[in-house]
């Protein structure tokens, strides 16, 4: 029915058998743009959260997709800018991968936040001392560099391609392709940075607040290498995953070593720094704000299990797999230690966040408890659900491994 | 984020802030008006068949992008990167002072596979032949392979005389079923004469001074490789989902082959042979 528009060299299921597929993420965007509709229309007293646990689900969904959306600037950096070309078989993937993330998350920010038709104010009036502007002005700019990544995959589908407007606008756009991928470089070093940058200016929250480091806290730098760390994993993951799900070989073996050894070199790196900033935290900068870093991890929720599952079995422990050359050459490991990668940046976002947020600064305070509502619940599936309709049909309709065909031929 | 809106201040950090944002507004803008006005001016100097084959060809996958000298032999693994214009590969001259291929004597034809191609002629990989007729005139048809795969079409649109052709730019278009084929020119001229299928050309041709030498054209002994080749590409292009090579070897083409098919996506499986992505 649609094998017109399916690019020329390979095969996808029927379409009846898409629809199937589809459908139930349809219904489950559904679910979430009423719960959406909800908040906007009669304010944010539908979620679980309040002026004292203001970080709920949502703030933690944006951290973790951004940083897992980070593999769409990395990988575009490393094509691009070092020109490494292994990379051109998942460069459409990463893209694709980066937009849903990032506009998922200025989606559901937009929810967060409320009032999305004074959104413009933020840009009209930015409060140029504050880091959520320079992340909001970051993310904003870098989803427009990803739409724009974007147009030439989606002008390179077989029909669109027939018109010699968009053929040769494609090809010269391509063209100018580095640009962007430095452009989306800066972009990212700064919002990535800025929102590890938040936690210097935490300092009633002495569990999460950093010392300054230069010119921005450690966080800063810290988030920048996690994000860099966790990009290339989830693009090795998800291609991995469409691998099984569409049942066909997408990439050469070649290229998922290759992105499990830049992931492991990052994490390695960001382990090691971060386990110097915990322990400079444990020592130094916890007791100046009159806090023994052990209390925070008294609770039977949050005890020190969480920091050594962050650290070692979800930072160090894959690392040194992806960075162990016979390791890595089993997919079984180097899949699975990329996932680990993956949780574990999912899991430093939510020390960051709902941890953070949920633990006592004064002595008389409790442990705070927050369960998010169906709302919030709705929300988060409805990005995930959204993320997945549009790859599905950019896999069906537009080339996202030009290896695909090669390796068919 | 403007003087003149209220709360702007004149401090460093306001203006340095802004001052990045805006550079990097300035910096997305441009790059995008710089891919249009260069869209503009391809359009404005008729390089559009060559921008249209630049990125056809770079889309082709490998195996259709093979170089002439692997098919021959002469080399055992080569991919070509000159969009098969061999006339600006620094190694063909090489290649051709070690072994020639030239054309045949009129009227000798290799029978391979049931396509009759006959060798006193130039090929392109794009299945069109080139014969020189002399006084800078070369008559222009669709190869036999070419011819069989697609049985007899439902229309064919050719280039009004005067047409400036370019190499592999569109040379005419077949209309057969749903599918539009564009069939790729194997030389760059201007059209004197078009012709029909019932006499065994489509286009007769007033070469340019480049076209003196064919040397992008396979030739005699190159045919029969790449004609091997193109039946293995037709026989991946064929297979179902999962299978691979099925076509029992050794067989060949029926007459209409595509209504022993129908449900095959057949733009697809011609638009892959006559080489676009």
């Amino acid at each position: 029915m649609d094998q017109q528009f399916i690019p020329r060299g390979l095969q996808r299921t029927s379409f009846e058998r898409f629809l199937v597929w589809v459908l139930p993420w349809v219904l489950m965007l559904g679910i979430g743009l009423y719960a959406i509709y909800q908040c906007l229309a009669d304010g944010l007293y539908h979620t679980n959260m309040d002026n004292r646990f203001a970080f709920g689900l949502w703030i933690y969904l944006d951290l973790t997709v951004i940083a897992l959306g980070a593999g769409a600037f990395f990988t575009g950096f490393l094509l691009y800018i070092l020109r490494r070309d292994e990379l051109k078989a998942v460069i459409n993937s990463a893209v694709v991968l980066g937009l849903i993330c990032y506009s998922g998350a200025v989606a559901v920010l937009m929810v967060d936040v409320g009032q999305p038709l004074r959104a413009w104010f933020t840009f009209w009036h930015p409060n140029t001392h504050s880091m959520l502007t320079e992340v909001t002005f970051c993310l904003t700019c870098y989803l427009t560099v990803l739409v724009i990544e974007y147009l030439p995959v989606i002008l390179k589908n077989r029909k669109l391609r027939q018109i010699p407007r968009f053929l040769v606008f494609e090809f010269e756009l391509h063209k100018v392709m580095p640009v962007f991928a430095g452009v989306g470089t800066f972009l990212s070093f700064f919002h990535q940075g800025s929102l590890g940058g938040l936690y210097g200016v935490l300092v009633g929250r002495p569990f999460a607040f950093r010392e300054v480091l230069g010119i921005w806290p450690s966080t800063f730098y810290l988030f920048i290498l996690s994000a860099a760390a966790a990009g290339p994993s989830f693009v090795l993951v998800t291609t991995w995953l469409v691998q099984k799900i569409s049942r066909k070989r997408l990439v050469q073996p070649g290229v998922f070593t290759y992105l499990g050894k830049v992931s492991g070199s990052m994490l390695m790196v960001y382990v090691l720094l971060k386990a110097v900033d915990t322990l400079y935290w444990i020592n130094h900068t916890a007791p100046l704000e009159g806090a023994a870093a052990y209390a925070f991890y008294t609770s039977q929720s949050f005890g020190s299990w969480i920091l050594f599952t962050e650290i070692v079995l979800l930072g160090l422990v894959p690392a040194v797999v992806l960075l162990t050359k016979r390791l890595r050459e089993i997919p079984a490991v180097l899949v699975s230690a990329a996932f680990l990668t993956c949780c574990g940046i999912m899991l430093n976002r939510f020390v960051m966040t709902i941890q953070t947020l949920a633990l006592p600064t004064l002595p008389f305070d409790l442990l705070m408890s927050y369960f998010p509502s169906w709302q919030e619940v709705a929300t988060f599936l409805a990005v995930v659900a959204y993320g997945v309709i549009l790859y599905s049909l950019s896999f069906r309709y537009m080339t996202l491994f030009p290896q695909e065909r090669d390796i068919r031929q | 984020m403007f003087p003149f809106i209220y709360e702007f201040r004149w401090t460093p950090a306001h203006l340095i802030f802004l001052g990045l944002f805006f550079s990097v507004v300035v910096v997305i803008a441009s790059t995008v008006g710089v891919a249009l006005l260069r869209m503009l001016k391809a359009f404005r100097t008729q390089k559009v068949e060559a921008i249209q084959w630049e990125a056809e060809f770079e889309d082709l996958p490998v195996a259709a992008r093979v170089c002439r000298h692997q098919l021959a032999g002469e080399v055992a693994q080569r991919t070509c990167h000159h969009d098969f214009d061999c006339r600006s590969c620094e190694m063909h001259p090489t290649f051709l002072a070690k072994y020639a291929p030239a054309l045949a004597p009129a009227a000798v034809t290799e029978a391979l596979y049931g396509f009759s191609m006959p060798l006193d002629r130039y090929y392109h990989r794009g299945h069109t032949w080139v014969k020189p007729e002399g006084n800078g005139i070369y008559t222009i048809g669709l190869d036999d392979f070419g011819a069989q795969m697609v049985g007899a079409p439902d229309r064919i649109v050719l280039p009004p005389v005067g047409t400036t052709l370019t190499a592999n730019g569109t040379g005419w278009k077949v209309a057969k079923e749903r599918a539009t084929l564009r069939v790729l020119a194997p030389i760059d001229g201007v059209v004197v004469e078009t012709g029909t299928r019932e006499q065994g050309w489509y286009l007769k041709v007033r070469g340019s001074e480049q076209e003196r030498d064919l040397r992008h054209l396979l030739r005699g002994s190159e045919v029969k490789p790449w004609v091997m080749r193109e039946l293995e590409r037709l026989q991946i292009a064929l297979s179902p989902a999962g299978v691979g090579t099925s076509l029992a070897d050794g067989g060949e083409l029926m007459p209409e082959m595509w209504k022993q098919a129908p449900q095959k996506d057949w733009d697809g499986v011609w638009g892959e042979m006559f080489l676009q992505a």
